[in-house]
């Protein structure tokens, strides 16, 4: 288990997975917009998304966690 | 005795001198799949250049360790040699001996070699892998007299290149050496860095680290920005040293060797106009953009592994040595954070101090905002940006690619810090913010006001991003030029052919308080 934290501080517009689904290392899994630009969250490893800790709205710090992977 | 003897005798004793610690501790260091100072002096520097001076250098101590104890050279090696053809100095230490512990004769070694570096004005290089001070030599309160390496560090700055390769351990007071150095390649898994190692953590403040924990070469290649590069084996480490000082003058009075180029100055890179994205929201990898329009799309990045969103890397263009400093869309949008601009102020003055001259590659949706920033001193370390910008005198060619906005405009050389050209690819948006920024400040109200206020937003939002537009800079004369993407390598050398008699003259001071 493992947690897929955001390098910026942000708002989410997007949330590209789901719970249970499965994730390579570097694929995208959440999109943050910050400071004029989109800023994709990658995983940084393989597994399956356990939970998905923000929404669509949610303003992030960096270093927070936006998943949960197994 | 006659003198054919004496000389044999003393060939002898050198011979067995170049034998360092003795086989037994050579295979040791190769076990380590290290080499020995010797081996990696002669990768260094071209064969037969170097002259080693003070081999028969030995240690002098009463201490009862150190009792019939044999130090060859006294466990440093120094001397000179040539790289590429130019002279350059070296003090290496040997493993081998003592652990490398820098002795009372061995730092007079050194010592005697940074001053010749200095006083002939050519790079010094050490090869660190040295256990510290020799403590059966050093403890006690003779302490006192010691630190005049730093010193003459310090002196020695921004006059001559210094180089300082951690190939293996680098503790206490040796950190400092690299800390001051200009170029500090580390060996991954072999170099260590730290003002104290793990025993002294242990006793001091009961801390349980290993080495390479605490500061092996991806804690300073990637975290606390210490070290430049973190290259694999001794092998590369030297070819790093000798890849960096192809782009350096011998001293700050020498212009950077500028060689001849194969590569067509006035090449066009059609290529350019499809790795930036038409969405400006969107990232891409800025150093695609650096590895097409360099010569022969080579470029040696310092600091590749920290501070990430922003690009610092030496090439030629037109066989002229350029410093590039470049905002990386790809992380963090390239957004300037309290790291890019250490790394960038530290870089740009690297730069100014030897005449290198500077390209900056413009992509920059600004400085960082928000508490958490704050609470780190972003403003701190913009102002040292933006002090290191203003500060360098040398030929600054600024081409802004997209993003322009706020103080990250200043910083990358916008039009007030003396570009000597400041161009703009069409599409770029100059600004102090963005539209959604400037309306939710200026237009608050209205917006409130307003029975549709998210109609409101949109509508004055497009009102102010249509005054964002290169155009409306270079119609009033504050960039030079729009230019086709395409043409930006050959903007750039006519830009650099033109600035390089640039003499620039400022008020005297002693020196400015410099915001660090």
């Amino acid at each position: 288990m493992f947690q897929v934290l955001s390098d910026i501080a942000g708002v989410v517009i997007q949330v590209l997975v789901a719970e249970g689904d499965e994730v390579a290392r570097g694929s995208e899994v959440v999109i943050l917009e910050s400071m004029k630009m989109e800023h994709p969250i990658e995983s940084g490893d393989p597994g399956r998304v356990a939970k998905i800790l923000v929404a669509e709205g949610d303003f992030v710090e960096e270093g927070q966690a936006v998943l949960e992977v197994e | 005795m006659d003198l054919k003897e004496r000389a044999a005798r003393l060939n002898e004793r050198k011979e067995k001198i170049m034998g360092m610690g003795g086989p037994e501790k050579i295979a040791g260091q190769h076990a380590m799949n290290k080499l020995t100072a010797r081996e990696r002096i002669d990768l260094l520097f071209e064969p037969g250049t170097f002259v080693e001076m003070g081999i028969l250098a030995h240690h002098h101590s009463s201490h009862p360790g150190m009792k019939n104890k044999e130090t060859p050279a006294d466990g440093v090696i120094a001397g000179y040699g040539k790289i590429d053809g130019r002279l350059a100095c070296v003090a290496a230490y040997d493993y081998t001996v003592m652990a490398g512990s820098m002795g009372e004769s061995g730092e007079k070694k050194v010592g005697r070699i940074r001053q010749w570096a200095l006083k002939h004005r050519v790079p010094m290089i050490w090869l660190i892998d040295s256990a510290g001070a020799r403590i059966q030599e050093a403890v006690g309160s003779m302490f006192a007299v010691s630190g005049s390496l730093f010193f003459e560090e310090v002196v020695m700055s921004g006059v001559i290149p210094q180089v300082c390769a951690v190939m293996g351990p680098g503790a206490a007071g040796t950190a400092y050496i690299p800390a001051l150095a200009d170029f500090v390649p580390m060996v991954k898994d072999k170099s260590f860095l730290a003002l104290g190692g793990p025993p002294l953590v242990k006793a001091m403040i009961g801390e349980d680290v290993d080495e390479n924990t605490l500061g092996g070469s991806k804690v300073h290649c990637e975290t606390s920005g210490v070290g430049d590069l973190e290259v694999e084996n001794d092998q590369d480490c030297i070819s790093a040293v000798k890849e960096y000082l192809s782009y350096f003058p011998s001293h700050n009075r020498e212009s950077p060797p500028a060689i001849a180029s194969a590569d067509d100055p006035d090449r066009y890179v059609e290529e350019l106009l499809n790795i930036v994205p038409g969405d400006q929201r969107k990232r891409y990898n800025m150093l695609q953009v650096i590895e097409k329009i360099v010569d022969g799309g080579r470029f040696f990045q310092l600091k590749p592994g920290w501070a990430k969103n922003i690009i610092t890397c030496l090439a030629r263009m037109n066989g002229m040595v350029v410093g590039i400093l470049a905002n990386q869309p790809m992380v963090q949008g390239g957004v300037l954070d309290i790291n890019a601009a250490d790394k960038s102020a530290r870089f740009i003055n690297l730069c100014d101090a030897f005449n290198i001259p500077l390209v900056f590659l413009m992509d920059v949706p600004g400085f960082m905002i928000g508490s958490a920033v704050e609470k780190q001193g972003i403003i701190r370390h913009g102002a040292k940006m933006l002090y290191a910008v203003s500060e360098a005198t040398v030929p600054k060619i600024t081409v802004v690619l997209r993003k322009a906005y706020g103080a990250g405009y200043y910083v990358m050389c916008g039009r007030a810090f003396e570009p000597d050209l400041i161009v703009a690819w069409p599409g770029a948006e100059i600004s102090v913010m963005g539209p959604e920024g400037a309306v939710n400040i200026v237009f608050r109200k209205q917006i409130e006001a307003s029975p549709d206020p998210k109609t409101a937003r949109e509508m004055m939002i497009g009102e102010v991003r249509k005054l964002i537009d290169p155009e409306i800079a270079a119609s009033h004369a504050y960039v030079d030029d729009i230019i086709d993407p395409g043409d930006t390598r050959r903007v750039i050398i006519r830009g650099l052919e033109m600035a390089k008699n640039k003499e620039i003259h400022r008020p005297w001071k002693k020196h400015g308080v410099v915001p660090v």
